[in-house]
């Protein structure tokens, strides 16, 4: 899908917004530019909405206002807004071994009303899709199923991203699994899974019946009970699961909260002051952060002593005195290295013998010699594949025979450093634990009712959040529970189904059915972790490529990759693990972020826009060129919304690759940032042609005048 | 990727008797989100060959494999990321047999080793419970003593 262009009405601050993009192959790059508080946000929202409906807004639209702030009732109490998209989908049909591809447009147009006297009330919105043709637009039903199919929902973060929201696959703030979940649910998302989660669920189903035949096989009660004991379990684990799923994402959802909340607080902690004390909680929760990741490095590490070479060595090399002997003999006897083979082979390749005779093929003396020469190679073959492997283990297993006499081990030198690391950290935690106590109790004891207010809130979230984790352990163990009860009950109905005349039938079609559904589960493995893969490979070399690191030419970032449990994890020098919230600076964060959801979309072969706001935030100079460059490169549309300062630098870039560029501008910035008087009297956005390079009347700013002076 | 070195064990697969199965799921990393103190294994290969180690240590006799119900935890394959491994149970086949033509019989090796690690296993849970402390310490602070009094049978 390219995105064509998009109208709003009423839809916040955008009154009356018409916007283009860029289609064109050789400049995909669409740039608007607009100041903060210029409707970037709102736009980003606006073509969510058009797409998706109220889930795409935030809190899925609960008390999200739509109609513009200030609407005058005057124009009416019934608010219209309409948000229309129009883009053009690619299909390829394979004709007479032709691929043929074929274009087509379509418009959208979601519209709903908002009530506004008083309160605000909003009815469901209404959608339509029509495929634009010369004559006209034809109305096309069911248009969500075209939009899911183009534009996968769970993907939506990905196709439309705030460039601050885009951290949140490795903020730190929030709970792992949070980030986890977010990283599994694009990925997964991506390949499409849902078609084989639907087919798991349908053998599932077709098993629930099978068995539900077995009870009706007859000629025994044992069978008929445990048929039922099946049935009912069947019935539980799908309640199961569907809590399960239920309560991972309420988790989520109030882990957001609690973040959200914190950052309230520490926004109130601002005023006044409470500045010090909002320092203080920040630096004693980031030090607990780093000292958390510190021991679980060091953990790590300790549970490598149980993996490497030196236990083995520690504890084998006195045992195996005997076994180097032998092989010192063999040494001393000459028979290690071994040489033979490799000796006979280089006569022949010479075609000269070691007594100087000739070994020219062709030659009879000379084939005589050779073939003479090939039986002793083949009757030592035998002894020699023995002699090579001896000959690699001798000089293999020197190293081992390195601890002999020595009074310690090299593995008790490395434990002893492993437990002086690990109770190192764990005093340092304690002591900043104590810290972040005492600030918190310093911050209950503040007579601020807002921040006390927040705190309250703070509790409730985490006391739901916590229940919710606590919830997800308790079916998580229900369900491990039932799965291997289950077990157990399924092998003794297909030992009583193997007693019954009628139960072979059965039988047969339960094993097809465990059969497929093997199959099923680890074709949907096998696809996760390849594409899984292909996702972590491209992101690296994006994301190095974006940072300007080169790993050869040892820089501090090594490498990044997405790990089997959707971890995003970064890489420094001798593979040792940076926390991307702490050690990566701003600039890295953002193009670790980009990388990732560029290469999820490339990855997908879906061909979908990539619309950013401010993805340049926080970059400068290199990295914020090669930033933009890449992104240009891995997109198929890029449409970026930039401030002024995030195009200083970048013109000649997007001269290059922009097809189109415009600005918006917000009036009320009058008199304080803009230069004249737009004479626009409500708030609303405006959009005039200026590019990267050029200003008007309407969106001449004072930084622009000061810049130029 | 393909392995760099070669891999006698490939294609053979490693038993453990049915009754070790649990140890394996305790003491075993099965996720990242694991308690490293209570499982400090990586992985089911690192618990089975410690304790082969184990066993080689303290002497002990090999367990005949063919007298418990095994299920197999992983293959040979394995080993093809730590060829230090390949090479230890080489070394210990011809500490045991004294032959060195052993090396080329891969599946007698991997048979002594399964009876070998059969053999030092409970002596390995015993290390891991016995303690005041979680399993990682126990097991810690019992082979930093094995290896300091020296002890070999």
């Amino acid at each position: 899908m390219k995105l064509l262009r998009a109208e709003f009405q009423n839809f916040r601050m955008l009154r009356d917004l018409q916007l283009e993009f860029s289609i064109d192959p050789n400049t995909n790059l669409t740039v608007i530019r607009a100041a903060n508080e210029s409707g970037k946000t709102t736009i980003l929202h606006g073509l969510q909405w058009a797409l998706y409906g109220d889930a795409a807004l935030p809190d899925k639209g609960e008390g999200f206002r739509l109609h513009p702030i200030d609407w005058d009732e005057r124009e009416g109490n019934r608010v219209p807004i309409i948000a229309t998209v129009e883009f053009e989908l690619t299909t390829y049909r394979r004709t007479s071994g032709e691929v043929r591809e074929t274009r087509r447009r379509y418009r959208l147009v979601r519209s709903a009303f908002e009530e506004v006297d008083g309160g605000t009330r909003r009815f469901d919105s209404t959608v339509k899709l029509f495929a634009l043709n010369e004559t006209g637009a034809s109305p096309i039903d069911a248009p969500e199923a075209l939009i899911n199919d183009e534009l996968p929902p769970e993907l939506r973060e990905v196709f439309f991203t705030d460039g601050d929201r885009a951290l949140s696959f490795i903020e730190a703030d929030v709970a792992l699994s949070t980030k986890r979940e977010r990283v599994q649910r694009a990925i997964r998302s991506l390949l499409g899974l849902g078609v084989v989660d639907g087919a798991i669920k349908h053998v599932r189903k077709s098993a629930a019946e099978v068995n539900k035949k077995a009870k009706q096989v007859g000629g025994s009660d044992q069978l008929n009970s445990i048929a039922t004991r099946l049935e009912a379990m069947e019935n539980n684990r799908e309640k199961l699961e569907t809590d399960l799923e239920d309560a991972k994402q309420q988790f989520s959802a109030f882990d957001e909260k609690v973040d959200e909340v914190d950052r309230e607080i520490a926004a109130a902690l601002q005023k006044g002051d409470k500045v010090k004390l909002r320092k203080d909680l920040e630096n004693a929760r980031a030090e607990i952060s780093q000292l958390d990741s510190q021991l679980a490095a060091a953990n790590k590490e300790h549970s490598a002593l149980f993996r490497g070479r030196s236990i083995a060595t520690g504890l084998l090399t006195p045992v195996l005195v005997g076994a180097f002997n032998t092989l010192e003999e063999l040494h001393n006897q000459g028979k290690i290295p071994n040489t033979t083979i490799p000796v006979l082979y280089d006569r022949l390749e010479a075609k000269v013998c070691i007594c100087g005779e000739t070994l020219v093929p062709g030659n009879p003396d000379g084939d005589n010699r050779r073939a003479h020469i090939q039986k002793l190679i083949d009757d030592n073959q035998r002894a020699d594949e023995i002699q090579e492997i001896i000959t690699d283990l001798y000089y293999s297993t020197k190293s081992l025979q390195g601890g002999r006499g020595a009074e310690t081990s090299a593995w008790q030198e490395e434990f002893k450093k492993v437990v002086e690391r690990r109770d190192g950290i764990q005093t340092l935690r304690d002591e900043a634990g104590r810290k972040l106590r005492a600030l918190e109790m310093q911050l209950d004891s503040l007579p601020d009712t807002d921040i006390q207010g927040l705190r309250e809130t703070r509790r409730r979230y985490k006391d739901l959040r916590d229940r919710y984790l606590s919830k997800q352990s308790s079916i998580g163990t229900q369900l491990t529970g039932l799965s291997r009860e289950r077990e157990v009950l399924e092998v003794e109905r297909d030992r009583l189904l193997r007693e019954q005349k009628r139960g072979a039938r059965i039988l047969a079609e339960l094993e097809v059915t465990q059969d497929v559904m093997k199959i099923l589960k680890s074709a949907y493995q096998r696809i996760t972790n390849e594409e899984l893969r292909k996702v972590s490979e491209l992101m690296n070399s994006v994301f190095l490529e974006m940072i300007g690191a080169d790993p050869e030419q040892g820089s501090m970032i090594q490498r990044a990759e997405i790990s089997h449990e959707f971890d995003i994890i970064v890489y420094g020098p001798n593979d040792r693990t940076l926390n991307p919230d702490r050690d990566l600076n701003g600039a890295s964060r953002r193009a670790l972020t980009l990388a990732f959801i560029l290469a999820l979309t490339k990855v997908s072969e879906v061909e979908a826009p990539n619309v950013i706001d401010t993805p340049l935030g926080m970059t400068s100079g290199f990295v914020k060129h090669s930033i933009l460059r890449t992104a240009v490169r891995e997109s198929t549309q890029l449409i970026l919304f930039l401030t002024h300062d995030e195009i200083a630098g970048c013109e000649e870039i997007i001269d290059e690759s922009a097809g189109l560029v415009f600005t918006l501008t917000n009036p009320v910035h009058y008199p304080k940032m803009l230069v004249n008087d737009p004479g626009v009297s409500e708030r609303r956005v405006v959009r005039c042609e200026c590019d990267h390079r050029s200003d008007c009347q309407l969106c001449l700013r004072y930084e622009d005048v000061q810049f130029e002076l | 990727m393909a392995d760099r070195y070669f891999n006698p064990f490939q294609a053979i697969d490693i038993n453990v008797p049915v009754e070790f199965h649990e140890a394996f799921t305790r003491y075993c990393q099965r996720s990242a989100d694991a308690v490293i103190d209570q499982s400090p294994f990586p992985r089911m290969v690192d618990l089975w060959f410690l304790s082969v180690c184990i066993a080689s240590r303290l002497g002990l006799e090999p367990a005949d494999i063919t007298d418990y119900d095994t299920r197999k935890i992983i293959d040979g394959s394995i080993f093809g990321s730590d060829p230090w491994r390949v090479h230890t149970l080489m070394l210990i086949a011809i500490a045991k047999s004294g032959d060195v033509q052993v090396v080329s019989e891969p599946r007698q090796m991997m048979t002594l080793a399964n009876g070998l690690a059969v053999a030092g296993l409970p002596k390995v849970i015993e290390m891991l419970k016995e303690g005041d402390a979680e399993p990682i310490w126990n097991l810690s602070d019992a082979v930093d003593s094995l290896l300091r009094k020296g002890v070999v049978a």
